[in-house]
């Protein structure tokens, strides 16, 4: 009797937190309309979430990086992203005028993390009803995607 | 739901069941009754993990199960010798040829023993092996991805039931014919078996660092039923033993005629020097057919190969390197302790169990001395060899296992029990009942030398009335025991697939850090792999179409195809591009004559598809994967003319 007390317990609890954080996510929220890029980070403080707690960017885009990264990326990202349009996940065209060096190499990295602890993941997750697989990138070639993304905004439409 | 009714039954059982118990002598649990706190020792909460892995062959459905100890859940069931449509086992293009014979594809096999690979007698974790009796055959399972690796068919075995048993080192795996057979093959009257049969013992040499299996030599020995065989260790390294009945030569109503000698025998074989012989070059090469199956890891796929030769040994090619010892009566299992001094024959029909001498053997050898000599071979003194009988230990002794502490545990099939019994003086200390005729039993490394002596499992042949009735057909049982104190303690049933006919168990870590979680795709070299979306399209090669295809959660690409025609052979190659463990994605196309695919991530996988019919069908993931796994489909269309030229949606 006591664990099916317990197993409700749990299941309101779940219940809450769930609405929660659901009622959490506003409407421009998302990344589903690359028109309407939104969460300014750099507006706000947030917290890290993630074995990468700093990235060390350069002024200028490194060209054999990117180009580095630009081989990875097609492998194992563009299946899910395109950079101008929804596909199954969000575009990345514009990415890095919206998320920070460092939510962009833990969302490669430690995706699992990110899904679970991140409030902007979380609502990404409710837009696309998908969870981001994590594609076992090294960190090498997560710092050259992040390289070759931050080609990205001038090629964009 | 605890009805009054149920209540007073309950009561009622109880109460029975405690008279039982106090009325006994020496308080043994009695009819499966169990100590309290058996429950605690074989449960594993929920998130935990088993103390060790119990691989299990499927007896007659040709697979190896793989199961946790002590929960005795089951985790895996590797398909091996049986096609396994689950898991697109012998129907994709990349694994038929892996059941390719001499006889060509054959789709099924009864597998009996399994044996771990080993370095210095103990298990190392890198391979399985195990045997098909049916068509003769050695399969080797690579223990990083639970996938069978290699299946080598045994020339002129007409059984291959002594077998694998591999030897200290794992230097060799061997092959003992349960049947003798003309050797060549040849069209004659089958009462012609005492002078024409022969039977053939195999030793297949294993390739220390990659584990591919060759045929090395083959003994012709006198036409007797070759059973079970182990090599020795320490001392006795350089030889295998391995029990033989049916020294009657019968042909016939073997129950009776293979049941009239006294004494049959164990062979001892001296493979060091029968390697020896065999590398000078000695003996004749004998042209057989025989199938070399192999799986590249890198090409993900398998390639079958018939081989036309072997190397055969005489006794006349290899004097001094085969010996009989008479062992009573018909004996079955043929176990070397974990010193490797005693060697212990499971006289199936004897009234004791005999426990025979390496060390006296070497001196009778020495000595010169032979009762007679079968074909070129000596047969030594009983008495000469024997280092202690197990008296009136029950009725039909067929196997025995090592605890590592000084006691052996022989299986008894006829009186349903296993008996402990101490190796210093042979005289039995503790036994207890099995539910019901066990066969072979196992101790985790119990083979080896090094047993973890804390559980024993009971492989039985009966299970009855054991669990809920199922029909005629009932399940398969294991029962696991406690044998970690005096007395040996009743601890869980567990049902099995096919027939638990044996199993090797080792301690769970040494696999699990090895295990594989996933095929990178920077290392997959199939040559239909398609490594990204951009690069997926349709190919037309006269009535052959090839389809790379991708699939990522949640969708294939391409996913419209159109340019078909009736009478194609479609090939969908296709691609899991995930990197993440745990997410293989399924194929299933409509009115497939073959099975789905399941493809691990990183892996390709490739269905043969020949569509009978004009029209638009669709395909789909067969594998949950995500939340939108149920819009995971596509549709091919499928002309009756048309010129063939193929369209897709490209990405």
């Amino acid at each position: 009797m006591k664990s099916f007390t317990y197993s409700r317990l749990a299941v309101v609890a779940i219940l809450v937190i769930s609405s929660a954080w659901i009622g959490g996510c506003s409407s421009k929220d998302g990344d589903a309309d690359d028109k309407t890029p939104s969460f300014a980070e750099d507006q706000q403080p947030k917290a890290v979430y993630g074995k990468i707690q700093k990235v060390d960017v350069g002024d200028a885009i490194d060209p054999s990086m990117a180009k580095a990264g630009k081989e990875i990326f097609e492998t194992k990202c563009t299946a899910c992203h395109k950079y101008d349009v929804r596909y199954v996940g969000p575009p990345l065209g514009k990415v890095t005028e919206r998320r920070t060096p460092v939510y962009i190499m833990n969302m490669i990295l430690d995706t699992e993390t990110m899904i679970e602890k991140d409030d902007t993941v979380q609502c990404l997750v409710q837009t696309f009803l998908m969870k981001m697989p994590n594609q076992s990138v090294d960190e090498k070639d997560a710092r050259n995607i992040l390289e070759h993304l931050r080609t990205k905004p001038t090629e964009a439409k | 739901m605890v009805t009054p009714r149920s209540f007073l039954r309950g009561l009622f059982v109880l109460i029975a069941a405690i008279s039982i118990v106090s009325c006994s002598k020496d308080n043994a649990p009695s009819g499966g009754a169990l100590s309290g706190d058996a429950a605690q020792r074989v449960y594993v909460a929920p998130g935990q993990k088993d103390e060790f892995y119990d691989f299990v062959s499927g007896g007659f459905s040709g697979q190896v199960a793989v199961y946790g100890l002590p929960s005795g859940r089951l985790f895996r069931v590797i398909p091996v010798f049986s096609v396994d449509p689950e898991k697109g086992w012998g129907f994709t293009e990349e694994t038929k040829p892996m059941l390719n014979t001499s006889h060509g594809f054959i789709p099924w096999d009864d597998s009996h023993h399994p044996d771990l690979s080993q370095t210095g007698g103990v298990a190392n974790g890198k391979w399985l092996f195990i045997n098909g009796n049916n068509t003769p055959r050695i399969a080797r399972i690579d223990l990083t991805d639970f996938r069978t690796k290699e299946i080598i068919e045994i020339p002129n075995s007409a059984g291959n039931h002594s077998s694998p048993f591999s030897t200290e080192n794992s230097e060799y795996v061997v092959s003992g014919t349960r049947f003798s057979v003309p050797i060549p093959q040849e069209d004659v009257s089958i009462t012609t078996y005492s002078e024409k049969f022969k039977g053939a013992l195999t030793f297949v040499k294993v390739n220390q660092t990659s584990g591919a299996m060759d045929i090395d030599f083959q003994l012709l020995v006198p036409g007797f039923d070759y059973d079970l065989a182990r090599a020795g260790k320490g001392p006795s390294h350089d030889w295998m033993f391995m029990s033989c009945y049916n020294t009657e030569k019968a042909n016939t109503m073997k129950e009776i005629n293979a049941s009239q000698n006294d004494k049959d025998f164990i062979i001892a074989i001296n493979w060091k020097k029968c390697a020896e012989i065999a590398a000078s070059g000695k003996g004749t090469i004998m042209n057989v057919d025989y199938a070399h199956n192999v799986y590249d890891d890198a090409k993900q796929s398998a390639t079958s190969t018939i081989k036309k030769s072997i190397r055969i040994l005489t006794s006349e090619d290899i004097k001094g390197a085969l010996y009989y010892m008479p062992t009573p009566k018909s004996p079955h299992g043929c176990d070397v302790d974990p010193s490797g001094e005693l060697i212990v024959g499971g006289g199936k029909l004897a009234t004791v169990i005999p426990v025979m001498s390496f060390s006296k053997m070497i001196k009778a050898i020495e000595s010169g001395k032979s009762d007679k000599i079968i074909d070129g071979i000596p047969v030594l003194n009983y008495k000469d060899c024997l280092a202690g009988e197990v008296v009136r230990p029950g009725l039909g002794p067929l196997h025995t296992e090592f605890d590592g502490k000084g006691y052996a545990y022989t299986s008894m099939f006829v009186s349903s029990e296993i008996v402990k019994w101490s190796l210093k003086d042979f005289k039995v200390v503790d036994r207890v009942p099995t539910y019901y005729s066990i066969g072979h039993l196992g101790i985790p490394g119990g083979n080896s030398t090094k047993p973890w002596g804390k559980y024993l499992i009971a492989y039985n042949k009966i299970t009855k009335d054991r669990y809920l009735p199922t029909g005629p057909e009932l399940a398969q049982s294991a029962q696991l025991f406690d044998i970690s104190g005096d007395k040996i303690k009743l601890l869980l049933d567990f049902p099995t697939i096919g027939e638990p006919h044996y199993a090797v168990a080792c301690p769970a870590d040494l696999i699990m850090k090895n295990s594989r979680k996933m095929y990178q795709l920077s290392e997959n070299m199939h040559p239909y792999a398609t490594k990204k979306e951009s690069d997926t399209k349709v190919v037309r090669s006269g009535n052959e179409v090839h389809v790379y295809m991708t699939s990522i959660r949640s969708h294939f690409s391409p996913d419209n195809i159109e340019g078909v025609k009736v009478g194609d052979k479609v090939y969908w190659h296709v691609t899991n591009l995930e990197q993440d463990w745990d997410v293989p994605h399924g194929f299933a196309v409509y009115g497939a004559a073959n099975s789905e695919l399941l493809i691990m991530p990183g892996e390709t996988c490739t269905m043969l598809w020949e569509p009978k019919q004009a029209g638009v069908f669709p395909f789909y993931c067969s594998d949950f994967c995500s939340a939108l796994h149920q819009e995971m489909q596509g549709y091919v269309r499928v002309s009756n003319g048309g010129s063939g030229a193929m369209s897709w949606n490209k990405k």
